[in-house]
């Protein structure tokens, strides 16, 4: 499945670069994480409650970020997996600054979903991985500003 | 009433206890200490299985057991394959994988609980660790050097391959003016989606060393063989029943690796264990149907002669071998040529194995894919030389007088009139008027399409020198002291009908009310042997040794009679509830020559005291029932949307004993058939992943969707059997499918469009109408 | 298909009911035909810890006639206002609505209620009761209130409710003198979801001009819409077949459409369009025949 798409943030590119990479903020913008540590090769293991409306699961994984160019783009690498099945994801995370302290966060990826999402929930993947997204960038707007960038 | 009994149209003996809910199926059987199987399922299509881990399973509350794979190695046999292919390679498919897995859904553990509820909750407790490996879904890929291999023991992923030739090839290919048509098919993948899913209860008694076994299957008989050697349980010691089972559609004509489960953990635990199928492993882990790619060449003449027909068939297999995966393509082959007189012909069928479920036989197996080659080829032909298909079709006919008709595909097709079942179809359709309202409606930007098929399939399976497991079957007749008939039958009917068609053969031999006769079948503890119900045999080769148990007793029953009357036997006739001369003089009540028989006072010397017969059928070919389908469709310009305006079948299986149980047969064959035209693809992505996995998304045929099916018969009765009957179990899907595809495909021929792959969704349809309007 | 366990509640009055959402949080679901929850339930793709079943509060359960409004209880089946007469003669948009949706046994269950509280992106209602302008009111220990039907649906299966609050009553105005209503959907063939469903109603002034347009699409997007450019498009001008072409093009503009195994996002958008043109044309052909009668 393609993800892609944009979303805006109301702060300073180096302001949300910051964010991205700090593993507390991120805790809090990723719907629905339950738990957030970083490992000691720079990874995190996270554990996530995570859905939409009362369609959810629990899913342990971890999160890389890769290649990362600062304040510019990382490569962001998923893998998860729980009662709703696997995920495996690879995507690329680019930051523009499209005016004075706003930011421009494009990401385009690619996710492999298995098990029990996959086969039965093809009808309504594609709107909830959006959604999810999108909550995600909200709530780190909500972070970037709540921190005064 | 009596004896005009066959042919008549008489309701259902089955259906008052079935449509009040008062049958049994597996899941109505319930014995004391009963305990209930979940299983862990894998995820990937492709996999190495680091580890499992059922601790925390283990030790949830109610969970009694839990078994892997690695526990149950050596103690299970492997998941057997009766398809006997020269060179066949068989991959060992244990029940519960063990190192590696192969497709979405394969099982990896047992868990066994108290209660289905608490054995599905504790599956999501199995830990299983996987190292996902190369996926291979398409089985072109598949073959392509250097693919992932589905097996890596195997040194690629070809499991067989098959070749038929036949006719002067040469010469045909030299031939001046020889026009050669190349198309692609492509047959896609289905779901069998029986209404009840599968279910098994195993119950072994430690004490008698007696396993029972309640399988909703369709062959029991196979089952208990295969079951005995899978356990270790001596086949003496097996009993297997198959209670009322909801569907089948060939999915069942199978042993699977939960049922060696089953077994397995009620012989390990000393108690009764039960296991009911979800839907959703259903669509996943039941056999799937069809899934060919067929490329074909046609030699044809100017006039429409078709002289040649090459056809390279890639099958895929899925990941292993169920009962008969790799033998379905084969029928493909065996049918090719249809209903229509091609001297040569040269097939390459290969079996393919892919990280997906394994495909088997889905009704028709093979046959409808055969069907929908050659159907397809006959309207290739008609719109590449600018004839109509009728015409194509009546220039490749044999004559009636050509049967018993041998092809050169190694078949014989036993009797036939194909010029009359089409005659008839377009009689009922008004041909001649569609064309012209098609003419019309063209004009006005309207596109109606009116498609053919005049199908030809093989049924009755079968002679046993062709059948893998045997093709005979066994049927018994006994008479008990009141004068009730009791039938048992090797056949396993599940939903055909069979107990009111058998009770019609029996009760119009004996001349007695067909309320007195009752047919028991599917239980290997009553029944001594048999084959089962698949291949549209059950009434053609199981019906026959009824037929003839009961011969054999109305001979039996004539000769004390005939002692009793002082008559001779050959004298004596079975009606209206007596024996008597043909003018009615000397008679006797059938209940009182079945009491002489059976308190034995006054036998004639030599006679055996009782009425019980059995008869061992062997037929001496297949049987080749045939018919002429006609569908007409409107395409929506705007949507691509495809209306099924009308369907009209005409079908010959060869003699009729119920016409009501053949237009059902008949009516629920083409829903399936239009299905897969129209609406039914099992997808998986390019991981493996299976995408059609409810029924919200595997689109099954509903009654809304369709017409009435305007249906009639023509009867041309085989030689293969005293009954003269041929089959119609398969008949309705094999026929139906290419009728809808030549039918849209002639709605569209103004755009040039030559063929669109199935299903034809909306989508597709718009798209071509979209690039033909583009151009 | 066995869902994981829950525990059932069966509350005897709306204040209780909505006592135990607001106890239970995002644990805890209301249940009414069960026709949506209960297959994600079956599948796991749900498994709420609490169920508060309202199906006991036959209260809510009714269709009458209030002025120029009709209300609709949101227990009432699918069924029921199918069937209903008044209905048929007051607000023929929602029996014809009704007629579309899942099959008989679903329609026997299912109830409104619930399907606009689920929120499903391809269910039937929401397209109904944006295109009719309806309010659905609510009620929570906070009091009652009514939300406008653009204004309820929030995101994928998200709505406008709190997790305490309790769908009571759909409140439909009738169309007045002129006014046409119609719904043109194309079934998906498994489901029996909307690949698209167009609700529509037109009024029309007496110089045959449209003198209102509303639409709501169901299908396409991740929540049903108002297409108000649709309606934009159509204000003021004559109801002729180019208006209501070159309206209809409008049918998925702005929208995240969704891609199926039977739709990508580019014929859905495509089928949007189509179906909202032939809504337009029977809402207009229906208008036009209630102002004559």
């Amino acid at each position: 499945m393609k993800i892609e798409g944009s979303y805006t943030v109301q702060a300073p590119r180096d302001a949300v670069w910051q964010r991205l990479m700090d593993p507390a903020s991120l805790a809090r913008a990723l719907p629905g994480c339950e738990k957030l540590e970083p490992n000691a090769d720079g990874s995190y293991t996270a554990q996530l409650n995570v859905g939409v409306a009362a369609i959810r699961g629990n899913y342990t994984g971890r999160i890389e970020i890769l290649d990362a160019v600062r304040p510019e783009q990382y490569r962001l690498k998923i893998s998860g997996k729980g009662t709703g099945g696997f995920l495996n994801g690879e995507g690329l995370i680019m930051l523009a600054e499209t005016g004075p302290g706003t930011t421009e966060v494009r990401y385009s990826g690619d996710a492999q979903v298995g098990g029990l999402i996959a086969s039965v929930g093809q009808r309504l993947m594609q709107a909830a991985a959006r959604q999810i997204v999108g909550e995600f960038f909200q709530a780190l707007g909500r972070e970037v500003q709540s921190q005064g960038g | 009433m009596a004896t005009a009994l066959l042919g008549e149209r008489i309701k259902r003996k089955e259906d008052p206890r079935l449509i009040q809910g008062r049958g049994h199926y597996v899941d109505d059987i319930v014995l004391p200490g009963l305990l209930h199987l979940a299983f862990a399922r894998s995820p990937h299509a492709h996999a190495r299985i680091k580890s499992v881990d059922v601790t925390a399973a283990q030790a949830a509350p109610g969970v009694v057991a839990v078994y892997t794979g690695a526990d149950l190695q050596g103690k299970v046999g492997m998941v057997p394959c009766a398809a006997g292919i020269e060179g066949l390679k068989v991959p060992e498919h244990p029940c519960l994988a063990v190192d590696e897995v192969r497709y979405v859904g394969e099982p990896v553990a047992v868990v066994v609980a108290n209660s289905a509820y608490t054995a599905r909750d504790a599956v999501e407790q199995v830990e299983v660790e996987y190292d996902p490996l190369p996926v291979v879904v398409d089985p072109e890929k598949a073959l392509a050097p250097g693919a992932p291999r589905v097996h890596s023991k195997l040194a690629d992923n070809v499991a067989f391959v098959a070749k038929l030739e036949g006719g002067d090839w040469k010469a045909l290919e030299a031939e001046p003016g020889i026009k050669v048509i190349r198309q692609r098919l492509i047959n896609q993948r289905l779901a069998p989606v029986a209404m009840e899913t599968r279910g098994v209860v195993a119950s072994y008694s430690p004490g008698e060393d007696l396993l029972t076994v309640w399988s909703s299957t369709q062959i029991p008989h196979i089952l208990k063989t295969q079951l005995a050697l899978m356990s270790g349980v001596e086949e003496n010691h097996c009993r297997v029943i198959a209670p009322e089972v909801g569907g089948g559609f060939g999915s069942k004509l199978n042993v699977y690796g939960e049922e060696g489960v089953a077994c397995y953990v009620s012989k390990a635990l000393g108690r009764p264990v039960k296991w009911i199928e979800s839907r959703r492993e259903n669509l996943q882990a039941t056999i799937h149907g069809r899934d060919q790619i067929n490329d074909v060449e046609v030699y044809v003449r100017p006039d429409g002669k078709v002289a040649g027909l090459k056809c390279w068939i890639i099958a895929d297999l899925g990941a292993y071998h169920q009962l008969l995966t790799p033998a379905i393509p084969t029928l493909t082959a065996l049918m090719i040529v249809g209903a229509y007189h091609i001297p040569c012909v040269f097939v390459e069928t290969k079996g393919v194995f892919t990280n997906k479920m394994a495909t088997d036989a889905y009704r028709g197996a093979g046959r409808p894919e055969a069907t929908y080659i050659i159907e397809r080829v006959m309207d290739l032909v008609a719109a590449e030389l600018n004839l109509d298909p009728v015409d194509v079709r009546m220039k490749n006919f044999p004559s009636p007088k050509d049967f018993p008709l041998a092809l050169p595909t190694g078949v014989t097709y036993d009797s036939a009139n194909y010029q009359r079942t089409l005659k008839k179809v377009l009689k009922a359709a008004g041909y001649t008027k569609l064309r012209k309202e098609q003419e019309r409606l063209r004009k006005k930007g309207r596109y109606l399409g009116i498609g053919l098929s005049t199908y030809v399939e093989i049924c009755a399976m079968g002679p046993s020198s062709r059948m893998p497991a045997g093709g005979w079957e066994f049927g018994s007749v006994r008479i008990e002291p009141t004068g009730k008939v009791t039938v048992l039958s090797g056949t396993s009917p599940h939903g055909q009908g069979e107990e009111t068609t058998f009770a019609q053969i029996v009760a119009s031999g004996f001349g007695i009310p067909y309320e007195d006769v009752t047919v028991l079948h599917g239980d290997t503890g009553v029944v001594p042997m048999g084959i089962g119900t698949f291949g549209s045999r059950t009434t053609a080769v199981g019906g026959t040794a009824i037929y003839l148990a009961v011969e054999r007793l109305k001979k039996k029953m004539a000769r004390i009679a005939a002692h009793k009357l002082g008559v001779k036997p050959g004298e004596l006739e079975f009606k209206d509830g007596k024996v008597q001369t043909a003018g009615g003089e000397k008679a006797m009540r059938f209940l009182e020559v079945v009491a002489e028989a059976i308190f034995a006072k006054q036998l004639p010397p030599g006679v055996e005291p009782g009425l019980v017969e059995q008869c061992v059928f062997e037929p001496a070919n297949f049987t080749f029932p045939f018919g002429a389908h006609l569908a007409v469709v409107e395409v929506d310009p705007d949507t691509g949307e495809v209306r099924l305006r009308n369907y009209y079948a005409v079908d010959d299986c060869g003699r009729v004993l119920n016409p009501m149980l053949v237009d059902g047969q008949i009516h629920g064959g083409l829903v399936q058939g239009i299905g897969q035209a129209l609406w039914e693809e099992h997808v998986y992505d390019e991981n493996g992943q299976l995408l059609t996995g409810t029924l919200m998304d595997y689109a099954v045929p509903r009654a809304h969707q369709f017409p009435w099916f305007e249906t009639a018969t023509t009867e041309t009765p085989t030689r293969v059997n005293p009954l003269g009957a041929k089959g119609v179990g398969e008949a309705g899907t094999i026929g139906s499918t290419p009728a809808i595809v030549n039918a849209v495909v002639d709605a569209l021929r103004p755009l040039g469009v030559r063929h669109i792959d199935m299903p034809l969704k909306p989508e597709k349809i718009w798209r071509v109408l979209r690039s033909a309007s583009a151009a | 298909m066995i869902p994981q366990s829950f525990e059932y509640h069966v509350p005897r009055t709306l204040e209780e009911a909505s006592r135990l959402a607001a106890q239970f949080g995002a644990d805890g679901k209301f249940l009414a035909g069960g026709h949506s929850l209960i297959p994600m339930m079956k599948l796991r793709l749900a498994a709420p810890k609490h169920l508060i079943d309202l199906t006991c509060l036959r209260d809510l359960a009714y269709i009458r006639e209030e002025g120029e409004h009709v209300r609709i209880g949101a227990l009432t089946t699918h069924f029921r206002i199918e069937s209903s007469a008044l209905l048929k003669e007051k607000c023929p948009l929602l029996p014809e609505t009704a007629r579309e949706i899942g099959d008989v046994q679903v329609r026997n269950r299912g109830t409104i209620g619930g399907n606009l509280a689920h929120s499903d992106p391809a269910a039937d209602w929401p397209a109904a009761v944006l295109a009719l302008e309806a309010e659905l009111r609510a009620v929570s220990p906070r009091g009652e209130r009514g939300m406008a039907a653009k204004d309820f649906f929030v995101d994928l299966m998200t709505t406008a409710l709190a997790s305490d609050e309790v769908l009571v009553e759909i409140k439909v105005p009738q169309l007045g003198h002129g006014t046409g209503a119609a719904y043109a959907k194309l079934h998906h063939p498994a489901s029996g979801y909307a690949m698209v469903g167009v609700a529509a109603v037109i009024a029309l002034r007496d110089n045959g001009a449209v003198e209102r347009a509303a639409v709501g699409i169901t299908g396409v997007g991740p929540k049903a819409y108002r297409a108000f450019a649709v309606e934009t498009a159509l204000h003021g001008k004559p109801a002729t077949q180019a208006h209501l072409n070159a309206a209809a093009a409008h049918a998925a503009e702005g929208v995240d459409v969704n891609a199926d195994l039977y739709a990508s996002a580019e014929y859905r958008s495509h089928l949007a369009r189509v179906y909202t043109r032939r809504a337009l044309e029977a809402a207009v052909k229906r208008a036009r025949a209630a102002a004559t009668a």
